[in-house]
């Protein structure tokens, strides 16, 4: 089933153009990734899917249902959970608050409680520092408790913006590895990254992204064995 | 954030044992920077945190009646006599408290820089001048009556400045409501209805006599007038403790530390911005009712930027986000220029002084905020732990080899 769905969607800054007539679909329970270099349109794409910008034409539908035009905090009820660009953790706040504030809209708190556990289960680093405040843990932390943070909200879309940003190589395939194990637990993830060969080895399906189109498209070992792909974002060719 | 984006250590015995540091360093109230800067502030809350509740209701209940009493003790260092009548004093300090917790509302628990946040205090004190003074041509009610009523329409007032201007954020923000100041300011001298520099006369007073039959509430003896704002505060600040444990204080919290963050925690960030920015606006509407009874007298003259800016540095002063900050803050402010009448004329430049020196030494304030927000996510974490104490914990010795296995 299609979970998410962009239809010629175009976003703009005043009058500058950062995404182009873009469609793609996410199913459900895939791993999608975006790739592209900086100024590609990724974090556009995120910000607007999460609601965060507003598309100025095309239109979004999530589990059939068009969003286009809904509030971003409503978007999170209806399962889209995003872990933001830079983490965004609440510096003030412990790791335990950051994670409650991932369950704002919800009141279920038996499972709430679940996913707490499901949280600290994924990131057992968590709990250890359930106590210590957001802003003085170390990148991959942080990055933990972005993803963990999102996860809260129990989404059934889950959207990655470059988790590896900043991190060390070991701190990123670990952080890939709890990526593939939250997506075999049920969510779907779409991802963004710079970090090319991790994001495609991991993906089901991925899109290249350049100046705000898509400009290939295919599963992710398509696109990682492409040479125009691997000379582009592998280094390599 | 880029304090933390650099390079960091993998999880190492090191780094275990600094993160033990800084964990016992997180439990002092004296959030993320000052834990570093000094241990002091936090000794202070903690010892606070140590007391057991009824230790700490008993203390609450001795500073409540000194505070209740100060004004008939008159402590020879403290007064601010012959200079100013210590009454009087206590009342304006007490004023200006009540407008820093209303102000610590919008900027110390939202983080949404008000500049003009006179306008609230101006249009609360001519609300009730307006329905008491026989100067007025409206028609006129009890002025008791006049504060519930002065509160509702500056929340109203609130809310219209705030649904435009909300969606503007930080430096834009400021901006815009240091100019709303400045309207409510000229309109009132431009206003026929609203007179200006002549203002109006004798505002109403709370009703009651004493035994010789001379009104208990009089311009010229603050005690009585201080003894309802005090007992205001604690109403007040009963109600917005509760807020600030709620829900709604969280999302207050989330806001201030990063609006994006928030909207997409599904927090309904411009809804709780427009709510903070009213309830802000309707303590400060009180407390202008509150100094126009008192005074008797409003005009256009008491309601200019200095004022604003003032009423912002009281908060920051205390501790922008702790309402005891607020209250210290709010009464320093008032009762500085007040004991030292022959400085009184250098306020602004010793409040810029002492500012900047806060800001250097004591960058959070006199008194540190640290949200308190652990007993909502203590409680979903004791949940966590009785419902899956069997499968999780399994779960999570798992996570963990699988953790150290992706390390080595």
């Amino acid at each position: 089933m299609t979970l998410l769905e962009l239809d010629n969607v175009s976003v703009h800054y005043g009058r500058i153009q950062a995404i182009k007539d873009m469609s793609f679909t996410v199913e459900e329970g895939e791993i999608v990734s975006l790739i592209g270099a900086n100024g590609a349109g990724k974090t556009t794409t995120m910000k607007t899917i999460s609601g965060l910008l507003n598309p100025s034409a095309g239109s979004i539908k999530f589990a059939g249902q068009d969003i286009t035009k809904m509030k971003a905090h409503i978007r999170v009820v209806q399962g889209i959970s995003q872990a933001p660009e830079g983490r965004g953790v609440f510096p003030g706040m412990t790791v335990l608050e950051n994670l409650d504030m991932g369950a704002f809209g919800r009141k279920d708190r038996s499972g709430m409680a679940a996913d707490i556990a499901r949280v600290f289960a994924l990131f057992p680093r968590l709990e250890e520092r359930q106590k210590q405040l957001g802003g003085t843990m170390s990148g991959g932390e942080q990055q933990m408790l972005a993803i963990g943070r999102a996860l809260m909200s129990n989404p059934k879309l889950l959207l990655l913006d470059e988790p590896s940003m900043g991190l060390a190589p070991q701190f990123i395939r670990q952080i890939f590895k709890i990526i593939t194990e939250i997506n075999s637990q049920g969510t779907t993830v779409l991802l963004v990254e710079q970090n090319a060969n991790q994001a495609l080895a991991r993906a089901h399906r991925a899109f290249v992204l350049e100046t705000g189109e898509i400009t290939h498209s295919g599963t992710g070992k398509e696109l990682l064995s492409n040479p125009a792909i691997k000379e582009a974002y592998l280094g390599v060719g | 954030m880029s304090m933390t984006d650099g390079p960091t250590p993998l999880p190492s015995a090191k780094a275990a044992q600094s993160a033990d540091d800084r964990e016992a360093l997180t439990t002092a109230p004296g959030a993320s920077i000052a834990g570093r800067k000094g241990k002091k502030p936090g000794s202070l809350g903690q010892r606070w945190n140590a007391l057991s509740r009824q230790q700490q209701w008993a203390f609450l209940l001795i500073v409540v009646v000194l505070a209740y009493l100060l004004p008939v003790i008159n402590p020879p260092i403290l007064t601010t006599e012959p200079g100013n009548n210590f009454g009087l004093a206590c009342f304006n300090m007490a004023r200006f408290a009540l407008i820093a917790i209303g102000l610590n509302v919008v900027i110390g628990y939202a983080g949404l820089l008000d500049l003009g946040y006179v306008a609230f205090f101006a249009v609360g004190a001519y609300v009730s001048a307006m329905l008491t003074s026989p100067d007025s041509a409206f028609l006129k009610i009890p002025y008791l009556w006049t504060i519930p009523v002065a509160m509702a329409v500056t929340m109203f007032f609130g809310v219209l400045l705030g649904i435009p201007t909300l969606r503007l954020r930080g430096d834009y923000l400021a901006i815009v409501t240091l100019g709303f100041g400045e309207i409510v300011r000229i309109l009132a001298t431009i206003i026929p209805a609203m007179k200006g520099q002549v203002g109006f006369q004798s505002v109403g007073h709370p009703p009651g006599t004493a035994a010789d039959g001379t009104p208990i509430f009089t311009n010229s003896n603050g005690i009585p007038w201080y003894w309802l704002i005090l007992t205001i505060i604690i109403i007040v600040l009963l109600l917005v403790g509760n807020l600030e444990r709620s829900r709604v204080g969280r999302a207050w919290v989330a806001i201030r530390e990063d609006e994006d963050a928030a909207e997409i925690m599904g927090v309904p960030t411009f809804k709780y911005k427009v709510w903070a920015f009213a309830i802000g606006a309707s303590v400060g509407g009180l407390s202008g009712a509150l100094a126009a009874g008192q005074v008797g007298f409003i005009s256009n003259q008491r309601f200019d930027v200095y004022t604003s800016i003032l009423f912002v540095a009281a908060v920051v002063l205390g501790g922008a986000g702790n309402k005891v900050g607020a209250i210290v803050g709010g009464a320093l402010v008032s009762y500085i220029p007040d004991r030292f009448t022959a400085i009184a004329e250098y306020k602004y430049l010793i409040f810029g002084i002492a500012l900047v020196l806060i800001m250097i030494f004591r960058s959070q304030g006199l008194f540190p905020a640290r949200q308190r927000l652990l007993s909502y996510g203590r409680d979903a974490y004791k949940w966590a732990v009785k419902k899956d104490d069997g499968g999780a914990s399994a779960k999570r010795t798992a996570g963990t080899a699988q953790e150290k296995g992706a390390q080595a």
